[in-house]
């Protein structure tokens, strides 16, 4: 709701692009992690009322100085609230003394050494896919944006799929053929359909369990071969099921997977990674109340991302257990 | 060819009977892939130029002498959440 209330306002865009220096973090590894950096995070939250007691989230919007001087917290998605928040922090900022702006200014060394626990970092050679889902509505044989009353549940949300370098090269063929299959590796397909076909257009959803994952059958095809353009053809299903018996299942995604994947055979690079998966979305989890009733349609598009943009560079939702986001099959 | 014919037969059962939807005409797969991904504008918060690192932000503020504005939230606020 912060993208949709908060950060969506002319007004506070404009406030923040001319005095703050921006960043967004994922509290669930800021708070955990082990190293100078959660340090620091951690003592700046403990100067507001958030002190995360029993290991409990401090998310919030937090302003400070660079060495780490709280000069206001707030949790609200209100624009106006906000706007005085951000008012307040700067007249804060104003009221420091020489010596608080000072150590405002002080060097700020490397980062020595990160818990890699709680650091997702992309591995050489990664394959950054974005993954956005969205709510849509039939119309005239084809579909349109849909409409939900939970705010911002209309948009399109936002993941990315990570690839590992040996597992998408797997799937370029070295001497293409048109009509050959490639054998898309199990741990992909259970990482695309338990982590990335998920509904998370209203906030956290749960995660499919390995079980859930009732039928993927995903059959990947050399359409056409060129000199500098090798396309290949996605086709498939998937039914993902909370119980086995997925009419009567309390969640479930019932959807056709259609895609193409272009590379470049001499370079062995991947040009276009766009994929639609289309069918019907029923139920909600815990945190992501406020779903349509019933089944209804839910589109979801994968496209190369740009891993220049520090935002494509978010890692997975699903990938707070290292090993359990790339090993999804067991 | 009897159980290949037969698991051919359920897949394309499963696909007719079960959500209603069976391809995506050629035509239209581009229209729908840009149907569901956000559309220009629609991500104003993105105007904003946030930076995904806390250590690089602290450096930038105390070389450019600007406070640092942190949105924090249980799940990454420009990812899934």
């Amino acid at each position: 709701m912060g993208r949709e209330l908060t950060f969506a306002d002319s007004k506070i865009i404009e406030v923040v692009n001319k005095n703050f220096v921006p960043v967004a973090m994922d509290d669930w590894f800021q708070r955990r992690r082990q190293d100078a950096e959660g340090e620091f995070f951690r003592k700046v939250a403990d100067q507001g009322p958030r002190k995360g007691q029993g290991g409990g989230t401090r998310q919030g919007i937090y302003a400070f100085t660079a060495d780490g001087k709280l000069l206001q917290f707030r949790n609200s998605q209100d624009p106006d609230v906000m706007l005085a928040f951000l008012q307040s922090a700067l007249k804060a900022w104003g009221n420091l003394n020489a010596a608080e702006r000072k150590a405002a200014k002080a060097f700020v060394p490397d980062l020595q050494k990160i818990d890699p626990r709680y650091v997702p970092s992309l591995s050489k050679g990664t394959l950054v896919v974005n993954v956005h889902a969205r709510i849509l509505e039939k119309e005239n044989d084809f579909y349109c944006h849909g409409t939900c009353k939970f705010p911002g549940g209309n948009r399109a949300s936002h993941d990315h799929l990570w690839i590992r370098e040996p597992e998408w090269q797997a799937m370029l063929p070295m001497d293409p053929k048109v009509g050959h299959e490639i054998v898309i590796p199990e741990n992909l397909i259970y990482r695309i359909t338990r982590f990335h076909l998920i509904d998370n257009t209203r906030g956290e959803p749960p995660m499919w369990a390995r079980n859930d994952v009732r039928k993927a059958s995903l059959k990947l095809n050399v359409e056409s071969v060129m000199a500098n353009e090798v396309k290949l053809k996605l086709l498939g299903g998937i039914l993902l099921s909370t119980e086995s018996d997925s009419k009567n299942s309390k969640r479930g995604y019932d959807a056709i997977v259609q895609g193409v994947i272009s590379y470049d055979p001499i370079k062995r690079t991947i040009s276009k990674f766009n994929i639609v998966v289309i069918g019907d979305h029923w139920g909600e989890g815990s945190y992501t109340g406020g779903a349509r009733p019933g089944r209804s349609p839910l589109g979801i598009a994968f496209e190369l991302a740009d891993p220049a943009k520090p935002a494509d560079r978010v890692p997975p939702q699903a990938i707070r257990e290292f090993s359990g986001y790339f090993d999804a099959v067991r | 060819m009897r159980s290949k014919f037969l698991s051919l037969f359920g897949l394309f059962l499963a696909f007719s009977i079960t959500n209603g939807v069976d391809s995506i005409k050629p035509d239209q797969f581009e229209k729908l892939h840009s149907l569901i991904k956000p559309n220009a504008g629609e991500d104003k918060y993105m105007q904003i130029p946030w930076m995904i690192d806390l250590w690089e932000a602290r450096k930038k503020a105390a070389s450019e002498d600007r406070p640092i504005l942190l949105w924090e939230m249980d799940g990454h606020p420009l990812g899934c959440v």
